[in-house]
């Protein structure tokens, strides 16, 4: 299996959120196939980005927001993009 | 009294449009606005692609195309000076206004062609400081075109461009395995080809004037087509 690369691994991320509707972090950290501090990388910089946000409360939930929605609507295109014009 | 003087100055102003308007100032200002609506189109049109991917090889390249766009834009503003001033060299109608002006546009000119080369390269050039350098090299060009008046220099340091750009297309084509990346490069090195012919266009007046507009038509063409390609893969 081929190297996934940060923006297939931030996709990974929101899909599995997508699926669940919300989802705790450590499922999500299970689930998503990458190492504990590589999670946490990525984990903080979708919070930074808006892409996921987390409910408050005791039982802590991440959700997707409308950029985490549009992330994976537009993830085909970037990809798309990339290798058309090979950056 | 005053209805003579504006009378005058209105036929100035009309003989003034009217000369702005005749066909090679007019085919010089549409090729500037579709070139320049083009570029534009492609930094605007990719900004949401950036912004959700954060991905370095869109930054760069919707930094060329920007540069692409401020160096139409200056290209257009010396053409129709000299044009309006039945001038040929702008420093000679202008020393000072002319070398700021020609060193803008030399500066954003190198810059386009740098940021798209590392659009495509930064993978494999890691060090962060090549941005800087090529600010540094932009910074040099501009002052050499600026300082040596001199037909043979900007022949030279056109030539010397090419070359550079040229060897690390060639190596970066030969290292790549996709076969469709053979169309792109074509692209882009018409694309410098072209882009260094509407250098000299403007550094050496009349050179080029016999094939000028087929150099027009080929730029376009070019542009366009780089259009096309950007809004087919993002929708």
């Amino acid at each position: 299996m081929a190297k996934r690369n940060k923006l297939e691994i931030i996709k990974d991320i929101l899909k599995i959120i997508q699926n669940n509707h919300s989802i705790k972090p450590t499922p999500l950290l299970r689930r998503s196939n990458v190492s504990s501090s590589r999670f946490k990388e990525y984990y903080l910089e979708l919070l930074e980005k808006e892409f996921i946000k987390e409910t408050s409360g005791k039982n802590k939930q991440i959700t997707l927001t409308k950029k985490g929605y549009r992330y994976l609507e537009k993830y085909s295109a970037i990809i798309n993009f990339i290798d058309e014009f090979e950056l | 009294m005053v209805s003579m003087t504006g009378r005058a100055v209105g036929q100035g102003l009309g003989q003034g449009l009217g000369k702005l308007m005749s066909s090679s100032i007019g085919i010089e200002i549409i090729y500037s606005f579709v070139i320049i609506l083009c570029s534009l189109m492609i930094y605007f049109g990719t900004r949401e692609l950036y912004k959700l991917s954060s991905h370095k090889g869109i930054k760069y390249f919707r930094q060329s195309f920007l540069f692409f766009a401020l160096a139409y834009f200056f290209r257009s503003f010396i053409k129709i000076i000299l044009f309006y001033f039945d001038a040929g060299e702008i420093r000679a109608l202008l020393p000072i206004f002319g070398n700021i002006t020609l060193f803008i546009f030399m500066y954003f000119s190198s810059m386009a062609i740098f940021y798209l080369i590392y659009s495509v390269m930064w993978k494999k050039w890691k060090s962060k400081s090549i941005v800087y350098l090529f600010h540094l090299m932009a910074f040099a060009i501009a002052i050499i075109i600026i300082l040596f008046r001199n037909q043979f220099v900007y022949l030279l340091i056109n030539l010397l461009l090419f070359v550079f750009i040229a060897f690390i297309f060639y190596k970066s084509h030969r290292q790549s395995k996709k076969k469709k990346s053979h169309h792109l490069y074509i692209i882009y090195l018409l694309l410098f080809v072209f882009w260094i012919f509407n250098i000299i266009d403007i550094l050496i007046p009349n050179y080029l004037q016999t094939f000028q507009l087929f150099i027009y038509l080929i730029s376009l063409g070019i542009f366009l087509s780089i259009l096309y390609k950007v809004i087919r893969r993002i929708g």
